[in-house]
């Protein structure tokens, strides 16, 4: 075979693995390493180093080297005018050449260089950028570099460059999606700490209902988990319980607070939360709207009598008639100005006795085997966890049985 | 893990080495690794057989220089054996021929030197360079 032939194969063969190099899963490291392997051995060099050129300031770091100790993370100077120059004639620079237009890069970098033994260089370029610089020593055969073998060197360098530029794309995009991924977190801790602060104030216009609030939201997901809610309609759900009572922000606290029974004129005003609540959040866009409609209807009853719509069974939003069991569940287990705090077996019955009526028969099935998993240690206590152990296990565990049980206990869905 | 095995043998201060079929990054980096090893013993000369190599690819040839410069700055000897035609060619393309001593056979390479003063011993039982 001929010697140009046996030469020309053996730089395709090169090129060839070194694309699949460049396109392989390896570390850039790895794939920088082997790509410098590549170009020594498709031209028998002995030493060579890969830098990547930084602009600020402006120098090549040495990433990857063969035959040189000590040289990676190496650094050598690059003024802007040897960059522009480079960028202008980009292929492989004879160090000892005249007029090359480096003399004062050579100059400059004297001591540099000589470890790197550097005979010559070859700059990568990539969409017009400088991406780095290859250093090059003298061929292992101590022969001068001929015409195809500068071209073969100025193909593979082009290639080697184009693999720096994607891999620095890449970093990039990295980086800002971790960036982006930061800004998400924060902000999502920024609303929910919103949600809670809201839902602390709400409280405070009642003395009585320190934590309610919270406790709803933290019952309303537990209960919407049971029943097998997830993802962006669980976490409606969650505000929901946060910001049910929103509206009463706007209702007079001697009503709120009023120990006695409450007048006609004092419960339509107080009814109005619903309608108020609804107005101030359905003003955000989705998914507030949805949010919005479920703390409208928390006050709505399966059975149809309910406020403020008087809607029926499926009528009302699902995340409403969890809502509606976690607040009833709450304040019956907390006191209030005109009595005190009911016990669970009692809370239990009254749930018992209006589910169908007041409450989504299928949201107190799920509120009962959570209460039971509770109870059996299965999972943390959240329904109980205000109940402390001061009940009748027996009766309560008999009455979630014959809840769980009872015909019907299935919810009239979403 | 891969289950690459490069072959060796000891013949007394030399060693021989037989890349196999392809010697191409992961066979050069293994041999590579275990010629530094053989020099930090003391062992100076290394015959390489390519009976067996039908192929080397560019990554190899830098591997393989990097083998050969190492010996040359410990002043240890390198000769390399049993290359087909084709593989003959490509050493001659680049150069490498003009720098490294060639032989046809491995026990001419170790007869070259045992009359050389780093030469050799007897010959010892083969081994394998383990992953």
């Amino acid at each position: 075979m001929p010697m140009n032939t046996r030469k020309l194969l053996h730089s395709l063969g090169a090129l060839a693995d070194l694309g699949a190099e460049i396109s392989s899963t390896h570390d850039f490291e790895e794939v920088v390493q082997a790509s410098l392997h590549t170009l020594l051995g498709t031209l028998a060099i002995r030493k060579g180093a890969i830098s990547r050129y930084s602009s600020s300031p402006g120098q090549l770091k040495i990433i990857a080297a063969r035959g040189l100790r000590d040289a990676v993370g190496s650094r050598v100077s690059l003024g802007k005018d040897e960059v522009d120059r480079l960028i202008k004639r980009p292929g492989p620079v004879d160090l000892a050449a005249e007029r090359n237009g480096l003399a004062q890069f050579v100059q400059r970098n004297g001591e540099s260089l000589k470890r790197l033994r550097a005979a010559a260089i070859v700059p990568m370029v990539a969409r017009g950028e400088l991406m780095g610089v290859i250093f090059l020593s003298e061929k292992f055969s101590g022969e001068d570099y001929d015409s195809e073998d500068l071209a073969i060197i100025a193909t593979i360098s082009r290639h080697i460059g184009v693999a720096i530029y994607n891999h620095r794309l890449l970093v990039s995009i990295r980086r800002r999606a971790e960036e982006n991924r930061r800004l998400y977190r924060e902000l999502r801790d920024t609303y929910q700490n919103t949600i809670r602060a809201f839902a602390a104030a709400i409280d405070l216009k009642d003395a009585y209902t320190k934590g309610h609030s919270d406790r709803v939201a933290r019952y309303s997901e537990a209960i919407a988990r049971e029943m097998g809610v997830e993802g962006q309609e669980l976490e409606h759900i969650s505000v929901a319980g946060y910001l049910h009572d929103i509206g009463k922000i706007v209702v007079d606290r001697a009503i709120i607070n009023n120990p006695r029974p409450l007048t006609d004129r004092e419960f339509k005003e107080l009814n109005t939360h619903v309608v108020t609540g609804y107005e101030i959040l359905s003003s955000i866009n989705r998914p507030w709207n949805e949010i919005a409609y479920m703390t409208k209807c928390h006050h709505e009853r399966v059975d149809g009598k309910g406020y403020p719509q008087g809607l029926r069974g499926d009528e009302i939003p699902l995340g409403a008639r969890i809502v509606t069991v976690a607040d009833s569940f709450d304040a019956m287990m907390t006191d209030r100005p005109y009595r005190s705090r009911l016990s669970l077996e009692a809370a239990l019955e009254e749930l018992k006795r209006n589910s169908g009526r007041q409450f989504d028969a299928g949201v107190v099935s799920a509120f009962c085997r959570l209460v039971m998993k509770e109870i059996a240690g299965d999972v943390p206590r959240v329904l109980t966890a205000t109940s402390g152990r001061g009940y009748d296990k027996k009766l309560v565990v008999t009455t979630l049985n014959s809840m769980i049980n009872a015909p019907g206990a299935t919810s009239v869905g979403h | 893990m891969s289950t690459i095995e490069i072959r060796e043998r000891l013949v007394g201060a030399a060693a021989v080495i037989y890349p196999g079929p392809y010697l191409n990054q992961l066979r050069g980096e293994r041999i590579e690794r275990r010629c530094l090893e053989m020099l930090h013993d003391g062992i100076r000369n290394l015959v390489i057989n390519f009976e067996e190599t039908e192929l080397i690819n560019s990554i190899g040839i830098s591997l393989l220089l990097g083998v050969i410069e190492a010996v040359d700055e410990s002043e240890g000897k390198v000769i390399l054996t049993n290359l087909n035609s084709s593989n003959r060619e490509l050493f001659e393309v680049l150069g490498i021929l003009s720098r490294v001593e060639i032989l046809g056979t491995e026990e001419g390479a170790l007869a070259s030197l045992v009359r050389n003063p780093t030469g050799c011993d007897q010959p010892d039982e083969g081994s394998h360079i383990p992953d």
